[in-house]
């Protein structure tokens, strides 16, 4: 992992080999590995298509069916997520009340709403601090361009 | 101190867990499930976790209230806004601040008072009836129903926003038939309650037998109602007569030998008030007078049966035993429809066959 060098824009990320040849293969967290995402939606198809996709594009990614288990599984992460990417009307916590808590103790973690049916659901997504909020349904080629924005325009360019 | 929320069940395992999650979020809360399941014990729970125990716990029961009571308890209201209003009182709403406001049976408050909550819920103030001032209040929501909001809102009969507003976070509680693993561990809770509370009479605990029975019991009226079976069992110390009472066998219609239903005093309603047979179809037919007609043909089917049985069908001694002619007895085989049943001699008969 050591030899990568991260560029901070999603469209230039590319990975240097340690000399001058530019390889167009993967990004990588601060921590230089594959970034970390939790994803949480209680419809367990679109959860196994987003995380089939995400993880194809080399992301980690982990993923929770509702707002409880994706808060425990927010808390009891060692590392830590880089992003996170969560449904809103969801059964026991929803994402308006998961949002509310990650952005209240973890204000530095991007997280992406992404709303179904209804007005209020979006608005809501809105209210509750989400980075950027997508409404179903969305091209998984914009969910993924939302999440380098998110992860790697915010951080400092190592190379600097 | 709050009631424990009692249970070994999944689904109560995780509302706990849940629980201790949301405690200090100040998150608003929609709590559901039967009646009697304990949604104001999860309330209370809520409360003492939360960094605002010190603080009012305010509850507010939405259905107990006429329109405009429920609104000027919410949010007060100030001296001459309305007749009587001799001074200013202040609301729920401003009593709450800082701690909890629990409102019970949102589901039946009115579509006006949903505004009002509504902006509230958004804005943190209100004006008390009859006044111009804005009162902030930082109260933490708890609401709670028995009823399907979410079928509510897709009727209008709740606005949509509100409910989103409101449930930031559920808590649906499942009700006890469906945890029976629940019960052993909640009675043996309320026996330990009740038992300390009048300590010279301990209930007594339930053998595995009796407890097998609790556990397949429906409790339609939830947790509630078993605190009311444990109460009245510290009153009569005797769990089979409550098991009695339960089980629906106990108290429902005899079977008699021809396979109908013949009634008793606990059973007229299931017997001859049966809202799914043809009365509900048609309540022009329900009367009075068809009821005692079935019932007396019932009766008079039952006895006439019970003698031809007794009598080896000897139409002679059964119309002697009845104090009706030959003809009629006849008659009455014919009538309503009275087939030879296999042997039968009951004791009672068989005295009363002697006495002929």
């Amino acid at each position: 992992m050591g030899e990568y060098e991260i560029y901070p824009a999603y469209e230039d990320f590319f990975e240097y080999n340690g000399s001058t040849e530019i390889i167009r293969t993967r990004k990588l967290n601060r921590m230089g590995q594959s970034p970390k995402l939790l994803i949480i939606d209680d419809d367990e198809h679109i959860l196994a298509k987003l995380c089939y996709f995400l993880s194809d594009k080399n992301y980690d990614v982990t993923s929770a069916s509702d707002g409880l288990e994706g808060m425990k599984l927010f808390e009891n992460d060692q590392q830590g997520f880089d992003l996170v990417i969560t449904d809103i009307v969801m059964p026991k916590i929803s994402g308006m009340g998961l949002i509310s808590i990650i952005k209240k103790r973890f204000p530095d973690t991007p997280v992406i709403a992404i709303t179904g049916w209804g007005e209020y659901p979006g608005a809501f997504a809105t209210e509750s601090q989400a980075d950027k909020v997508l409404s179903k349904p969305f091209e998984l080629s914009e969910l993924e361009k939302a999440i380098n924005e998110l992860i790697f325009s915010k951080r400092p360019n190592v190379q600097d | 101190m709050a009631t424990p929320l009692i249970g070994i069940s999944e689904s109560i395992e995780r509302i706990r867990e849940l629980i201790l999650h949301v405690a200090d979020t100040r998150l608003n809360i929609l709590i559901t499930g039967e009646t009697g399941v304990g949604k104001e014990v999860v309330a209370q729970n809520l409360y003492q976790e939360s960094q605002r125990k010190d603080k009012p716990f305010i509850k507010v029961n939405c259905a107990a209230l006429p329109d405009g009571l429920l609104e000027s308890e919410l949010f007060g209201f100030e001296r001459g806004a309305f007749t009587g209003a001799d001074r200013n009182k202040r609301g729920k709403f401003e009593l709450a601040h800082q701690g909890v406001i629990f409102l019970d049976e949102i589901g039946d408050m009115s579509p006006s008072l949903q505004s009002k909550l509504l902006r509230v819920l958004q804005s943190g103030e209100f004006s008390p009836l009859g006044s111009e001032r804005e009162v902030r209040s930082d109260a933490w929501v708890i609401a709670a129903t028995n009823q399907d909001l979410e079928k509510n809102v897709k009727e209008r009969l709740f606005r949509e926003d509100l409910y989103y507003r409101l449930s930031t976070i559920k808590i649906y509680i499942p009700a006890l038939r469906n945890r029976p693993e629940d019960i052993p561990p909640l009675i043996d809770y309320y026996i330990e309650e009740y038992s300390s509370e009048f300590d010279r009479k301990k209930i007594p605990t339930p053998d595995p037998d009796t407890m097998e029975k609790l556990k397949a019991y429906s409790w339609p009226g939830n947790v509630r109602e078993l605190q009311n079976i444990l109460c009245r069992c510290r009153v009569i110390s005797n769990w089979e007569e409550i098991i009695r009472d339960l089980y629906p066998e106990g108290r429902s219609a005899a079977v008699s030998r021809s396979g109908e239903q013949v009634f008793d005093r606990d059973s007229i309603f299931d017997v001859f008030l049966d809202f799914k047979s043809e009365y509900s179809q048609d309540n022009a037919s329900f009367s009075l007078k068809k009821i005692t007609k079935e019932a007396a043909d019932r009766v008079e089917k039952e006895v006439i049966s019970s003698v031809l049985d007794i009598t080896d069908w000897n139409l002679t001694k059964a119309s002697k035993i009845l104090k009706i002619s030959c003809n009629t007895i006849r008659y009455k085989i014919s009538d309503l429809d009275i087939k030879k049943q296999r042997k039968y001699r009951s004791l009672k008969g068989a005295r009363l066959l002697m006495s002929f």
